[in-house]
């Protein structure tokens, strides 16, 4: 009989141990997947019980948080619409979005807790999640959200050494404080006041220019050639035409680009050929994930494929000045600007400067690196000379500023359809030491120049003002 | 002595420390300070008696129980004070019948010369459910009387485990070699193999018209397992597989919700919050609780379980403390159910072995259902975790076998086979 003891004893053990497994599946293997799924609301009952951390500018200025009133918590964004839909909201009822719901996990203070903070949510049943610092600055944030107001579009300032996101502003916008009130006021407005216009795709116009610049360099093509622009030019049947059919006469690089002459880079494009077009904008960041806190959809040249191995020569020709199918978010523009000004290195940008726990230690700091390298020192330079002429002399010559040397370019892009073309301004400042760059759009606005010029002015402006201030 | 006392202060620390936490999170308001300390005081009560009295049986059996006992009570008083209000009662009274057991039954080999009397018994109080019973979550296996409770089937364990270890230590060599030759297979013949039959059958057959199919596979893999014990025959286990086959199958074809407890044991994500609901919240309490825990009382589970204090503790005890603690927890009922053996193999009688063998499968068994039930292992039955789940008749009848299991441990310590050579004369 002992024997048959001892048999259902293992068995008995065994099962207990098969039984121990699936506590190791469901508990580690399963844990973060089963914390996703839509029937778990165990996230959301988290939450509650704990007071979602702040978010700061970079001086301290506070930008959203929780205050325990009697009837519960309240989460307050003290300079309202300014910072929306960059912030976004956190409800109960409508969910989260903008950096509220992709950066959750670190205001409730439940990523990668530490051991130490895993014994201590153990024992502390209200807890207080970690506060954000931006690296944005509400100062120049402010500026930039009055002189886009009332238009469509955005603007986002970085800095290009670092590539520290210092603006980001998208027009309509909305006030997250009372969101809960006004949310069907705010999903039938018109332009999406929800969606952040600073991530969305349109065509670019006459500033892709600048990404053509570089194929144009790379086939190492003579920039001190002259071209003589006679208004429209046709390549392979299609016409090419300047805008207001304007005859620019003899130009060289700079002076085309100065000009926003369409039909030499159309030219000259193709001379480079279709290949060194093509590197040229992967190495600007197209068909590429931009590594960033937030979303940004990738850049496309295509409708069908982000980066295709090759182009029709009449969508090539077209794609030289940002027209045909090139679709680029107002953000990533920012960022080839900005990798214009730093010598031609893109670094990688970022809008959280740092993460404090509630007891205020550091638990991460952004270090600036290098994302992409299109450019060569030389090259970055040769572009800039050329945007520095179209201040002096050429089509962004609104956006000039007095006291330091500002160097931009416009663009008018087609939207496909009708309405007035979007008004495109790319710049950065001072041009010998770049410390801003900026890129504005406004949708349907017309002329680069005469819409989005003024909105880039203001905002290097003061740019310059504040960081003459920290001097 | 200090050893046995050690134990002891050992459980009564969780049960403090558990208590305490609670207190200090807010979580209950009287603290349950008056009944944990009533129940302190019965277990070193408890302990006092043993070494006044020389218990010589197992010395871990009961300090497990009662640690799994004190673990149960603090998350009873953290999900539902109410209920932990009447455990600890339970719990009480549970403890002082199994002194009682141990005491009055002086020889628990009287129990075997029964054995039809609890065969009958088992019977009868499963008719007089089934014809007076009440149903409560759509299985008739409760009384009602004087406004409490009560689940006879809990008693019908005892009645069941007694009369299967009576009948087996009269028939085991019958059972074992056979006296019908079929073929190369030598079966016992019907009048020895009838009393087990009937019994299995009409067991099973009255808790299937109950519709406590939980109860009902626990019962059958007991008569299972206790069988190839006392026989130690492979055929026995061989025949129970096509068995649980077809019964299952017609358990699913009979039963609505044995069609729908299968299907949401396959796919509880398509139906998560209608009829899998307790299954998939069971899984985000199990899953949300990690290596660690959330701690005691943050958990969720605890609010969004159906049933937590019943069948779903154990989720929430894996939720608040996590893998380690639920890891904890097993290994009590693991040791638990290894010391059963153990006082199996020491036994000195047939019936004490076979008798004990059968605890140690009873209280096996019923962990491993419902465990795995809770982790999405099995399909889900509803059965009390024993000594943890919420629940007065669960808690009564298991005391009642721990009682008895206590017995036949302290009176194989005595045998003349435990004693020394030399100092046997001595003892008699």
């Amino acid at each position: 009989m002992n024997n048959g003891i001892r048999k259902i004893a293992l068995i008995m053990v065994f099962s207990f141990v098969f039984l121990s497994l699936g506590l190791v599946y469901w508990q580690v293997v399963k844990a973060d997947e089963m914390l996703d799924n839509p029937a778990n609301r165990r996230a959301v009952y988290l939450e509650e019980r704990i007071t979602r951390g702040g978010i700061f500018d970079r001086n301290g200025v506070v930008l959203a948080k929780t205050e325990q009133t009697a009837d519960g918590k309240v989460r307050t964004y003290p300079l309202g619409e300014m910072f929306e839909p960059l912030l976004g909201y956190a409800t109960v009822k409508y969910g989260s979005a903008g950096l509220e719901a992709t950066e959750a996990e670190t205001l409730l203070g439940m990523k990668n807790p530490s051991i130490l903070r895993r014994i201590q949510n153990t024992f502390e049943l209200q807890r207080t999640g970690n506060d954000l610092i931006l690296t944005l600055d509400s100062r120049l944030q402010e500026t930039a959200y009055q002189s886009l107001q009332g238009k469509t579009g955005a603007v986002v300032a970085i800095d290009p050494q670092n590539g520290d996101v210092l603006a980001l502003v998208s027009q309509p916008s909305y006030n997250a404080g009372t969101i809960e009130q006004d949310w069907d006021k705010i999903i039938t407005k018109e332009d999406s006041p929800l969606v952040n216009h600073a991530f969305s795709m349109f065509p670019p116009g006459s500033i892709m220019k600048v990404v053509t610049s570089a194929a144009i360099f790379q086939a190492g093509l003579d920039t001190t050639e002259l071209y003589d622009c006679e208004g429209s030019t046709v390549i392979n049947g299609q016409t090419i035409q300047e805008q207001n059919d304007k005859a620019h006469g003899w130009v060289n690089y700079d002076l085309a680009l100065a000009y926003s002459c369409n039909t030499y880079f159309a030219q000259y494009g193709i001379k480079a050929g279709v290949n060194h077009f093509l590197e040229a904008v992967s190495n600007f960041g197209f068909g590429r994930d931009i590594p960033f806190d937030l979303y940004v959809p990738v850049s496309s040249i295509t409708r069908d494929d982000p980066l295709p191995e090759d182009l029709s020569l009449n969508l090539f020709a077209e794609s030289t000045f940002g027209q045909g199918q090139v679709m680029v978010s107002p953000f990533h523009m920012a960022l080839i600007t900005a990798g214009v000004a730093n010598d031609g290195k893109i670094m990688v940008p970022h809008l959280i400067n740092s993460v404090l726990d509630s007891k205020q230690n550091s638990i991460y700091r952004r270090t600036p690196e290098v994302w992409l390298t299109p450019l060569s020192k030389e090259e970055a330079e040769k572009i800039t000379s050329g945007m520095v002429l179209a201040v002096n002399k050429g089509t962004a010559s609104p956006g000039a500023i007095s006291g330091a040397q500002i160097a931009a370019k416009t663009g008018s892009a087609e939207p496909g359809g009708d309405g007035d073309t979007h008004a495109w301004y790319i710049a950065f400042a001072p041009a010998e030491n770049p410390k801003i760059a900026v890129a504005v759009l406004v949708e349907h606005g017309g002329t680069g120049g005469g819409a989005a010029a003024p909105i880039a002015k203001a905002v290097i402006e003061k740019a310059l003002e504040l960081k003459e201030g920290e001097n | 002595m200090l050893h046995r006392l050690s134990l002891r202060v050992l459980t009564l620390v969780i049960l403090w420390m558990g208590l305490g936490v609670l207190k200090l999170d807010d979580m209950n308001e009287n603290g349950f300070f008056l009944q944990g300390a009533v129940f302190s005081f019965l277990i070193l009560a408890g302990a006092l008696f043993e070494i006044f009295f020389c218990y010589q049986g197992d010395p871990y059996l009961l300090p497990v129980v009662q640690t799994i006992l004190a673990i149960g009570l603090v998350f009873l008083a953290r999900i539902n004070p109410a209920l932990a209000a009447d455990q600890f009662i339970w719990a009480n009274l549970g403890v002082i019948i199994y002194y009682a057991v141990f005491f009055i039954l002086r020889d628990y080999r009287k129990l075997g010369e029964y054995q039809y009397l609890w065969g009958m018994l088992a019977l009868l109080m499963l008719l007089l459910t089934l014809i007076f019973g009440v149903t409560i979550n759509g299985a008739t296996s409760w009384f009602r009387f004087a406004g409490v409770g009560f689940q006879p089937e809990e008693l019908v364990k005892v009645a069941l485990l007694l009369f299967l270890a009576s009948y087996l230590s009269d028939n085991k060599e019958l059972l074992r070699f056979g006296t019908i030759q079929v073929g190369k297979i030598s079966l016992p013949d019907a009048k020895t193999m009838g009393p087990f039959v009937f019994i299995g059958v009409f067991v099973l057959g009255l808790l299937g018209a109950q519709k406590s199919l939980g109860t009902a596979l626990v019962f059958f893999l007991l008569m299972v397992f206790i069988l190839y014990v006392a026989t130690e025959r492979l055929l026995y286990l061989m025949v129970s597989v096509p068995l649980v086959m077809v019964t299952g199958a017609a358990g699913y074809f009979l039963f609505d919700h044995v069609r729908v407890r299968v299907a949401t044991w396959i796919n509880p994500w398509v139906d998560a919050s209608g009829g899998a609901y307790q299954i998939s919240q069971s899984i985000f309490a199990i899953s949300g609780g990690r290596l660690l825990g959330t701690g005691l009382g943050n958990g969720i589970g605890a609010y969004q379980i159906p049933n937590a204090d019943t069948d779903f503790i154990f989720s929430v005890i894996a939720e608040e403390i996590g893998f380690i603690g639920a890891m904890a927890v097993i290994s009590l009922f693991i040791i638990i159910v290894m010391r059963c053996f153990c006082i199996s193999i020491r036994a000195t009688d047939r019936f004490g072995q076979i008798l004990a063998a059968g605890i140690g499968i009873l209280i096996g068994v019923e962990a491993l259902i419902i465990l795995a039930g809770v982790t999405k292992m099995l399909p889900l039955t509803g059965l009390p975790l024993p000594w943890m789940s919420y629940g007065g008749s669960s808690m009564v009848g298991h005391f009642l076998l721990l009682g008895i299991l206590a017995g036949i441990s302290h009176s194989s310590a005595f045998s003349v086979s435990q004693i020394p050579i030399g100092k046997q004369a001595d003892a008699l």
